[in-house]
């Protein structure tokens, strides 16, 4: 079966600069150019249109083998693509599908679940969301309490999920939920698909303190899905969840957030008019090194993924580097702002506006998501310098 | 130059370079701060000659061979000059206009037996080549120079290779230590190695001796510097893996109440930024050496290359010393301690050429160009 019109096309037969060529073209020619650069998250109804063409195209899954409905593209092609999207700010959609639940199911899945999930995914049809964090259970993951009770072909779900990430625009879930009390922690932890239309389900948005909706709290009531949506052994949902965390770090750890804060910045000075004054470009300086430090880095890490080899915990540097990186950079945003630091949305500023306070606000919740940095900080001191517990 | 190549090259710098702190200790504040046997057996490596062409003696290999080298000397606290020797003044010789004085002075340097030293700098150091203190003019028949330069590391060369400005431009001329007119006074640093301060007064300069006319001499020394700058990034990059393994290795056994120290949360994230910067630096000066080894490298790129690993190099070291001194307590402080010699050695390399202010500006003012 092919996904899209372009889907099996041999992409990696290609030079570098005739696939860079073709991606840059199409995404002048048709990417909204009012959705370059978003200040927030984007909602789907906002950018669905956008995805859905990607979709239609055969180009919604670069990074898939091609025998799974994907571009195949090589590591190298790879990049390519993703630098091309990045360098017109094109914003990511909700596309846990794509990065994680297509990959896992890949890894994991049974041939049935392959055929019943992806080609939605690919299709754009049915979107996902990670159902991980608990209100007890952030850092500390592995002690979440979301059950799910085997009752004959069914898992019955008990619990809640929360800070789960656009899960209102999601028609999907992957959960991890307990599945057996008795055994210790990360044991008894089961990797579930949920359907989110089925029975039970409550799904509250959570407004954030920039005033905007992207996560939710997500509530189950005996919801039932079928067992043969358990995704690898039972109990074993903690090694299959795992198996993407050093991909969630590398994609996180990408320069992309800190240099999307400089060109803030930049406005910023301009408009202020201090681009000048030596001590504001020492600063920027030191920011601008420590960006392209990150990317050195980033590309070292970016080669072993290129290579198929497995990352080590080492990778979570890169994500405590790179968050940390954008909060200075947006610390450095509203220092330079002075007063219109304050002011909401978009600021008049020298002759244009300016949205000063998102890359601000963007910036908080990174060193908190995805494991947050202390965690990371703890990994590290742990497991690659061998301090002692 | 294959990967084998430069694995061997590593391989046996590492071997030959491991730290002997007795000979460091020794060696400071003596009058030659370093030995012409250990030199010696460094030409005999072949590591002087790393970056002369085959033909003229040497390896011809890649300026990247040199940073393998200059961080397992980094590692081991070598005192002897060889960013500043074996690759400063070499690629300035290399690069300059005078094939008749490469033909008979690169294959000296590949043997060890004359040690040059590049003088560029005037009085307030910096990283401007124009801010050149020494003048050559024509006086009667003969040309000399006047003026005077700084931070030139080492007072012991055997010659000098000095910018000068000239009637046209910036010109590079090779001086014997003996030339009459040159006076060479030494100033202590503070790993107890020594730079010298050079007063020419009406040297005698002739054009057997111009290493670089007007014509190449400008991105010559450029390209001298901007691999000396990678050079002394790799000898950081080499001391402070050290420091903060002693560092990583003290926080395991020093037991205070009743618990390794290092068992703290506190400690442990500390020590880990330490860690992350140790590795900014490591991929940095990777892609600096990446970015500079490629023939068709711009000079404005390569030099913001280098700037850019050894802005994070002398920052990086410094921050790791600082909190290694802090993580060893009072012991960390005493000169009996070996953590007070990469200490010391991080404070001296990450001033020369350039410390991380003077990178970042530097980096600013190429990034804009470019």
């Amino acid at each position: 079966m092919k996904y899209g019109v372009e889907q099996e096309r041999d992409w990696n037969a290609l030079t570098d600069g005739a696939f860079r060529d073709i991606v840059r073209a199409e995404v002048e020619a048709h990417h909204p150019s009012e959705l370059r650069y978003p200040p927030r998250r984007l909602r789907w109804a906002e950018n669905r249109s956008w995805y859905l063409r990607m979709a239609a195209k055969g180009w919604i899954a670069p990074g898939w083998p091609r025998e799974y409905g994907g571009m195949g593209l090589s590591p190298t092609k790879l990049l390519i693509f993703l630098e091309e999207m990045e360098r017109w700010g094109i914003a990511r959609f909700q596309d846990h599908g794509i990065l994680m639940v297509g990959p896992i199911l890949m890894r994991f899945g049974t041939e049935a679940q392959r055929r019943r999930y992806l080609p939605p995914i690919l299709a754009c049809e049915e979107i996902w969301c990670q159902g991980y964090s608990e209100p007890n259970a952030g850092s500390d993951l592995a002690s979440l309490r979301t059950e799910a009770r085997r009752e004959g072909d069914q898992f019955v779900i008990n619990g809640q999920k929360t800070w789960t990430t656009l899960a209102h625009d999601s028609s999907h879930m992957i959960v991890l939920a307990r599945t057996d009390k008795t055994a210790k922690k990360q044991s008894g932890i089961s990797f579930l698909l949920l359907d989110l239309k089925t029975a039970g389900i409550t799904v509250r948005p959570i407004r954030d303190i920039a005033g905007h909706d992207e996560f939710c709290e997500v509530f189950f009531d005996n919801v039932r899905t079928p067992a043969s949506n358990l995704v690898g052994e039972l109990n074993q949902g903690w090694s299959v969840a795992k198996s993407q965390l050093g991909f969630e770090r590398i994609h996180i750890g990408s320069p992309k957030l800190p240099e999307y804060g400089l060109q803030v910045l930049q406005s910023v000075a301009r408009a202020r008019g201090v681009q000048g004054d030596p001590l504001f470009r020492d600063r920027v300086a030191q920011l601008q090194l420590d960006v392209a430090h990150l990317g050195d880095i980033y590309g070292h890490f970016a080669a072993i993924v290129g290579r198929g080899e497995a990352l080590g915990p080492e990778v979570s540097l890169l994500k405590i580097w790179a968050t940390e990186t954008f909060q200075r950079i947006a610390d450095l945003i509203i220092e330079t702002a002075g007063d219109c630091g304050g002011l909401a949305g978009k600021v008049q500023m020298g002759d244009g506006r300016i949205e000063v306070l998102a890359p601000f606000y963007k910036a908080r919740p990174t060193s908190i998501y995805g494991g947050s940095n202390e965690i990371q900080r703890n990994i590290l001191a742990r497991q690659v310098l061998n301090l002692p517990g | 130059m294959s990967d084998d190549m430069l694995r061997m090259l590593r391989d046996s710098a590492a071997d030959f370079a491991s730290l002997d702190a007795v000979r460091v200790r020794r060696l400071r504040g003596a009058a030659r701060g370093f030995e012409r046997s250990v030199w010696q057996e460094m030409a005999r490596m072949g590591w002087l000659g790393v970056l002369i062409p085959e033909d003229h003696g040497g390896l011809g290999l890649k300026p990247g061979a040199a940073a393998i080298i200059a961080e397992q000397l980094g590692r081991a606290l070598y005192p002897e000059p060889y960013s500043a020797s074996a690759v400063a003044a070499t690629l300035a010789l290399l690069h300059g206009d005078n094939s008749a004085l490469k033909q008979r002075m690169l294959p000296q340097l590949a043997e060890g037996n004359v040690i040059a030293a590049l003088a560029w700098q005037d009085e307030r150091g910096g990283l401007d080549i124009d801010q050149c203190a020494v003048k050559a003019r024509v006086q009667g028949k003969a040309l000399i120079l006047d003026g005077s330069s700084r931070f030139v590391a080492t007072p012991e060369a055997d010659a000098f290779i000095v910018a000068a400005r000239s009637a046209q431009d910036l010109e590079l001329h090779w001086i014997a230590r003996d030339a009459p007119g040159l006076a060479c006074e030494a100033e202590l640093r503070a790993d107890g190695s020594a730079s010298a301060r050079l007063n020419f007064t009406a040297v005698v300069i002739s054009a057997d001796t111009r290493v670089a006319s007007a014509a190449t001499a400008r991105e010559a020394l450029q390209l001298a510097i901007d691999h000396a700058m990678l050079a002394a990034s790799a000898e950081l990059l080499g001391l402070m893996d050290c420091a903060l393994a002693m560092t990583l290795d003290y926080l395991r056994t020093r037991v205070q109440f009743g618990k390794p120290i290092g068992g703290n949360q506190a400690l442990q994230h500390r020590a880990v930024d330490m860690y992350i910067q140790k590795e900014l630096t490591r991929a940095t000066l990777g892609a600096a050496v990446a970015a500079m080894d490629n023939p068709d490298c711009a000079p404005q790129r390569r030099s913001a290359a280098a700037s850019s690993a050894k802005a994070r190099a002398s920052q990086a070291a410094l921050a790791i010393c600082k909190e290694a001194l802090q993580m060893h307590g009072a012991i960390g402080y005493t000169d009996e301690y070996d953590l007070g010699l990469y200490f010391n050695r991080a404070l001296v390399l990450s001033a020369w050429l350039g410390n991380a202010g003077a990178h970042r500006s530097r980096y600013a003012t190429l990034a804009d160009a470019i």
